[in-house]
């Protein structure tokens, strides 16, 4: 417990260092303090519940911790207070810090294979509990930049090797020593997942084939901070056939894969990351990237901001020499424009987070499948028959409802926006207010981005056996504080999952505490990273390549011709044939033969 | 009948021509399912049935009888079909429904030539018959039952009179949806004066009750070209009057306006329009700098769009096939041509009646989302061979060859629910060695010499509008539309809208939805005072950014 107080300190005096050091303008709504509190909040439970669940459940895995550490922790005041103090910020930037917390849920994935990584983690805490106040510096809450850690997530880790990376000097098998990763021996099994990354990303490969003739890129010097998997190492090697030399740092203190980090720096790549860096270690890194003799970076690709902030602030002679920033997460882009309004940007940046084929992957389809994967995999629930509510009907709510009306169940909808609202009528959905509904629904699902949608209230009113679940941002949507009170009783069936029981002896299903059901009890597929990881190297290509005076000093988003050509890439996939416009054709419609098809303002 | 058919073809070319004019406004509205020019079918469906006389068509015998009369007696009106460009859908309306059933052809006055008073004893109006008034009140009062929304608008802003003091000069389809739009403006205030934006698409009885109820309505079914300006003259131009809102489809009645009562169009308010080419013509006007008065772009609003290309199609395609085929759709395997919200519409449609359904595509975003929906993508080449309907809704040229027809196999449907008549390459059918069939209205056997037969709808024409209905409920969607945008105009603080074209402002966008959830019992959540604060929103709306994508 103490070891938590001191956590949580450390995570607000961080959380000052952050503010002060941040120079985001004071009405910005913005507030990296959210995170780290959200961070202090998660951290100090995880601790507590590492260690409580490595004695109980030996399946737990590392990530599950904040979950555990909440039963560990469930005496109300601790519990409850940190996550109050996160409530009051009510910015869209709070997903960052959730997001994150959820990464963490990710990862405690895969129950069965972890254990290791989770007492490795454990470890690594108590040894250096300063890097808590670190979770909050990866803002990047685009789901597709979450990566799939279940995936491989060091499973060549092992704790007994307790030296910093910074301490040790390795070199590859072609004596190059510029790289700072755990373990350089491990880069053959990190190939291996490379190159099975690459079996499910051909956009990226075909990519690397189109272009690798004329090196497009060809003199760019990129610097990057994204999460370090094997689907972004795909990502660089491409950079790479196509001419870029690139300097890479993680965005993330956790998110890296060792062994792929390894196969880069073994390929030759500058790789400067390490599962389970401290705070200080993680600027380290990107200073390393940066700071280097004889070498000038002319591009930068990032997720999050830090880099950008970084440069921006440490650097601002090489900063001014950038030719194009390319951002993905909805924070990086947040701080962007905020640096653009106070017209202290200075280069052209490009917003890739906001592109057609990223936003339709992130939301509609990734949404669709996850939530029945999600939902089976945590409770095996069958759902023909079954009377599902769901909250809200954008883009995610759309998706949910899709897949679980082919699934037979009956659907639910709620709405505030009246449009959306008469968009689930047409589409076959009741719309009702969830009071209505609440008594006889078998599952809820929030998907709204807002809060407090399910309160207690209506968790009083479920009916036994009730699921509950939310697949929208943070987690906010489902008052799951309220359920912290003596009378109710939590029991963890599994990981991910808990009963609250009423005196009644009612049970709710409650799955992931709340947090995103999608990152928590599913998994990214390689195919959605891959539309992600295509639009940044087009954007990277466009942004570089681009005529003088076409970009300013401002934020763009990616071309539509651009988009467009990134889901030309992935069609080959699904073996589809795209028709091409004949001469007349193209000439009765006004447009090129190859694009841009539509005008900026169609909605698809 | 040949002389006529004669007559009839350079007066096609003509109209076409015309519609080049527009054609800009075609790329960017490509993905659109509405024909341009609508009534471009009408005027054809006249000269088709002069060029193929020996089909008796067996439903609409005395529909076609009447228009080819006066065919044969205005030929100059031919080329009037292109006076009306409104190529929304909604606009179009629902000909199938009443047209005109108290007709006679008997009746060879011209309303101009009559003089007319109701029962109020004004004679301020100039329509087919006043006496088929009670035949109209009863279309109205069946319309008022399927357009809840404007009739819940007409109560709830009854009492403020919002439109006090406006004076609407409108030029729309003259049908009982448009009625019941009128009334509920002079309901809500405002004083109108209306016209027909479509020689042919007036319900007369529609337009006598009007009339007796007091409203000053300028339409009958089968005006001339000099007729149509004629009506639109004496909306505009009387004494003591002078409009200060202008409702218009098409934009001919801003046109005259513009150029024949300068004066008159620089005291104008605002002016709503809702078909693509009145608004391509606002633009224009915007562009040159001679838009002196703000105007409201309504075809583009998001609820208006939904309905008249997804929602719409995705019904009428399966309404529109069975009428004419009585085709079964499971199991069949059915190419899509184009997988815009018309396309995404029936695909839908059809994937849930089972059918096999493959998707064409030039732009890869769509084209990913066809997969994505699990459609297989393909090239027509490939399966053109198997498929048993071929359906097009690109809004471009020639997409169904004469090689594709070629080779298609015997029974083959093919239609167009894309945008006019160019999807299809008709005329290529029209050679020697081939035998057209008329089996019955709206649907021609093309027999080939070894007796393969495809069969095609609606002569390649909207199979939407020319084999099926629009349903009262999206007319009552873009009614709506259209009447908040009247007042959002007329309401608005000096200074908000200047000369310029705007869209509907989301926040009417979303008043238009909610008004016609009532229909569905939805129940809509409200934000609470908390929700609203953590989300940065109104708790009233607007809920989305203008960006979004719905």
């Amino acid at each position: 417990m103490s070891v938590q107080v001191v956590a949580a300190k450390m995570a607000e005096v961080e959380l000052k260092d952050v503010s002060a050091g941040k120079a985001l303008p004071a009405e910005s709504p913005v507030t990296p303090t959210s995170e780290d509190k959200t961070l202090a909040r998660n951290e100090p439970q995880k601790e507590a519940g590492s260690s409580a669940a490595a004695a109980t459940s030996p399946t737990a895995e590392p990530s599950a911790k904040a979950g555990e550490g909440n039963r560990g922790l469930l005496t109300p005041s601790a519990a409850k207070m940190p996550q109050a103090s996160a409530l009051k910020h009510s910015d869209p930037q709070q997903n960052g810090g959730d997001a994150f917390v959820n990464r963490d849920g990710t990862v405690a994935e895969a129950p069965r294979m972890k254990k290791i990584q989770f007492a490795d983690q454990k470890q690594e805490f108590n040894k250096r509990p300063s890097k808590i106040g670190r979770r909050s510096l990866s803002r990047s809450i685009s789901q597709s930049s979450t990566d799939s850690y279940s995936s491989a997530a060091s499973y060549t880790d092992s704790s007994d090797d307790e030296t910093s990376p910074r301490d040790k000097q390795q070199k590859n098998s072609k004596g190059n020593g510029d790289f700072c990763i755990k373990n350089i021996k491990q880069a053959d099994f990190g190939r291996r997942e490379i190159e099975i990354a690459e079996q499910e990303m051909p956009a990226l490969m075909a990519l690397r084939k189109r272009a690798q003739g004329e090196k497009p890129l060809a003199g760019a010097k990129v610097v990057g901070c994204t999460h370090i998997t094997a689907q972004t190492a795909v990502l660089m090697e491409t950079l790479s056939a196509l001419g870029a030399q690139c300097r890479w740092a993680a965005c993330n203190i956790y998110s890296t894969q060792n062994e792929v980090a390894a196969a880069l720096a073994e390929g030759g790549f500058s790789v400067f990351a390490w599962k389970g860096e401290s705070e200080d270690d993680f600027w380290w890194c990107i200073d390393r990237c940066v700071n280097v003799e004889g070498w000038q970076p002319n591009m930068i690709l990032d997720d999050g901001g830090d880099l950008t902030h970084w440069i921006y602030k440490k650097y601002p002679n090489m900063f001014k020499k950038i030719k194009g920033i390319v951002e993905e997460s909805v924070t990086g882009v947040h701080r962007l424009y905020q640096l653009s309004k106070a017209g202290k940007l200075c280069v052209p940046a490009m917003n890739v987070n906001d592109s057609v084929t990223k936003q339709k992957f992130d939301n509609l389809y990734c949404c669709r499948e996850s939530i029945l994967d999600g939902l089976k995999r945590t409770t095996d629930v069958m759902f023909g028959g079954k009377q599902v509510v769901v909250c809200g009907y954008g883009e995610v709510g759309k998706g949910c409802c899709a897949a679980l009306k082919a699934m037979g169940s009956i659907v639910y909808v709620t709405e505030i926006d009246p449009i959306c609202a008469l968009q689930a009528c047409m589409d076959g959905f009741r719309l009702v207010k969830l009071n209505e509904v609440i008594r006889q629904v078998d599952i809820v699902i929030t998907c709204t981005g807002n809060k407090n949608v399910v309160v207690r209230e209506h968790l009083d009113r479920m009916k036994n056996g009730c699921i509950v679940c939310n697949m929208g941002h943070s987690n906010t949507e489902i008052d799951v504080a309220s359920l912290r009170t003596p009378e109710l009783t939590w029991e963890r069936v599994r990981s991910q999952v808990d009963h609250i029981i009423w005196p009644d002896a009612k049970r709710i299903v409650l799955l992931a505490e709340g947090r995103l059901l999608n990152l928590s009890c599913s998994t990214v597929p390689t195919f959605v990273l891959s539309i992600t990881a295509t639009t940044q190297a087009l954007a990277l290509i466009e942004l570089y390549n681009a005529p003088e005076g076409r970009y300013k000093q401002d934020v763009y988003l990616l071309p539509k011709k651009m988009d467009e050509y990134v889901a030309s890439l992935h069609l080959p996939t699904f073996d589809a044939h795209l028709t091409e416009l004949t001469d007349e054709q193209a000439k009765y419609l006004g447009l090129n033969k190859n694009g841009p098809f539509k005008p900026n303002y169609y909605r698809y």
